[in-house]
């Protein structure tokens, strides 16, 4: 679709309210080269500059979703792991809709195998659905490397038990996507598996019908919870909250419902012009708007 | 039902049975949503219950066809004063709507019997034990009508797998999650069936921990909620302290 930058190793798409944002290496099962690394953030940042765009879904092409870094590339192109070094140790990473912080909602929609780093997008996805043959391992352990930022990411996430069995069980054993349901990893398991881009389209579309605004602040709220105690994430979610009064969305939700219409939502701005929130000031006189 | 001497309460009912507090939402006619009277109530009520040497457990519930749907915006719309007070609270930080706001002592059981929406999730969030009867469901339409959700949805995260409640703030009105989800979750630990059952299986379940020694109860909830605080070895080593402290409480 036009608009969008030209990649190789991604497809980008809008359709209706929905960009898509699709692996595009089958033959490699989507591993992620030093390339196709690099085409994330501008993916991610493309999506998320496209007013039209309000949610975005993640998914893959072929048999795989995502199965990490291009273990052959590393082995054999004379650069390796070296190449993530840096980055790595700044922790600087761009690849995921987490690392870049894109606050549209984004749907991973996982239609095959998910490995290792494969685990970066589910973990760092807001909502993940998945076909009903897909499966999850982590097979670092197995051939020598450390699973550490997926994992972490899991775990703040779901039961801990279920992510440590799958960091030290390595490629010996899948996780199904039934199990993933029952997990709470994913909610929603798309049976038969060809259907699975329709039902993260549909899903798509009915979240995009709530407001970008309010979405934003509320998933910023979200995430930053995971990064401190429960009452300093209360109160730094009511920072968000409060920073939504006067929005002009405030009077316009109620309005709709009221006249039995959908919505006409302020568009979405892009996340990396979105102003951090303040403290109120005591004796703020900010208050909700009042249908 | 007797105990605690009848203050009018206009938007509640509390009620002692046995060992059992109820603080029940009593606005059937609107989903049981808050409105000036009761938030003001709520605060009256957790503490009249928490310092009630009769009650031993509290239960949460409501009356009708909805446990709780969150603020009702008309209402505080003509109360201005009280959508003032409300919003300085929201701001600060300094809500008073629940038994985690209120600093309860005592365990709390959320036994939802149909609909919670929106603010209503505060109830469950900040439960101890939470059941659900098995036409109850929930939902968060924060973004629906152009607000962000945040405390709610942040206190379920503490609590649960992120991604059904993070799905739950995004979609918004669009989608229920239904009680057998929210059980399989662990999200509530019991759906009860048929509904009518409801509120005989939380006097049931409160009574049966109403039977454990009161400075125990109190010393292992607030230990769990202290942990929701901080890192895993400084809760670890809060909890040690606490125990210790506990029981020399009990051989003094």
């Amino acid at each position: 679709m036009s608009g969008y930058p030209n990649l190789t190793c991604l497809r980008l798409e809008r359709r209706g309210p929905v960009g898509w944002l699709i692996n595009n290496r089958p033959e490699r099962l989507n591993a992620m080269s030093a390339r196709m690394r690099d085409e994330f953030e501008i993916a991610w940042k493309a999506l998320d500059a496209d007013p039209a765009v309000r949610v975005i879904v993640h998914t893959g092409e072929g048999r795989a979703f995502q199965t990490g870094v291009d273990v052959t590339e590393i082995a054999t192109d004379g650069v390796g792991m070296e190449r993530y070094r840096d980055s790595l140790e700044r922790f600087d990473l761009r690849f995921t809709a987490w690392h870049n912080r894109i606050w549209k909602p984004v749907i991973a929609a996982v239609n095959g195998v998910c490995a290792g780093g494969g685990f970066h997008f589910v973990a760092d996805a807001d909502v993940v659905i998945a076909a009903s043959d897909a499966e999850f391992f982590d097979p670092h352990t197995s051939i020598g490397q450390v699973v550490a930022i997926e994992a972490i990411g899991l775990l703040r996430k779901m039961p801990a038990e279920a992510v440590m069995r799958m960091a030290l069980v390595g490629r010996h054993e899948r996780l199904s996507a039934v199990r993933a349901y029952e997990l709470g990893m994913v909610s929603e398991v798309i049976d038969p598996p060809e259907r699975l881009r329709d039902a993260a389209q549909e899903l798509g579309e009915r979240i995009a019908r709530n407001s970008p605004a309010a979405m934003a602040a509320t998933k910023r709220a979200l995430w930053q919870a995971f990064e401190v105690g429960l009452t300093e994430a209360c109160r730094l979610g009511a920072r968000e909250l409060v920073a939504m009064w006067g929005h002009p969305d405030q009077l316009e939700g109620p309005r709709a419902f009221a006249e039995k219409r959908e919505p006409r939502w302020a568009d979405p701005v892009p996340s990396d012009t979105a102003e951090p929130p303040q403290p109120a000031a005591p004796g703020d006189p900010a208050e909700p708007p009042v249908p | 039902m007797s105990g605690v001497a009848p203050p009018a309460y206009a938007t509640l009912r509390v009620e002692r049975r046995g060992p059992v507090g109820w603080l029940v939402f009593a606005r059937p006619e609107a989903a049981n949503a808050m409105n000036a009277t009761m938030l003001d109530e709520l605060e009256v009520a957790w503490r009249r219950l928490d310092t009630d040497p009769a009650v031993r457990v509290i239960v949460n519930t409501g009356d009708g066809r909805a446990f709780q749907t969150g603020l009702d915006l008309h209402q505080l719309s003509r109360d201005r004063a009280a959508l003032r007070e409300q919003a300085r609270r929201t701001a600060a930080a300094e809500l008073r709507i629940t038994a985690w706001h209120n600093r309860v002592t005592k365990p709390v059981i959320a036994a939802v019997n149909g609909i919670c929406a929106g603010g209503g999730l505060h109830f469950v969030a900040d439960a101890d034990v939470v059941i659900a009867a098995s036409d109850a469901a929930f939902c968060d339409p924060h973004v629906s009508v152009g607000q962000a959700g945040a405390y709610e949805p942040i206190g379920l995260l503490a609590k649960m797998a992120a991604e059904p409640v993070m799905r739950m703030a995004l979609v918004g009105r669009h989608e229920r999650l239904p009680a057998r989800r929210a059980l399989q979750l662990g999200m509530v630990s019991e759906v009860v069936d048929p509904p009518e059952r409801l509120r005989d299986r939380a006097q049931e379940l409160a009574e049966t921990i109403a039977a454990r020694p009161p400075e125990l109860l109190r010393a292992a909830k607030r230990m769990v909620w202290a942990a929701l605080e901080t890192g895993r070895t400084r809760a670890v080593r809060q909890a040690g302290i606490a125990t210790v402290g506990a029981a020399e409480g009990e051989d003094g």
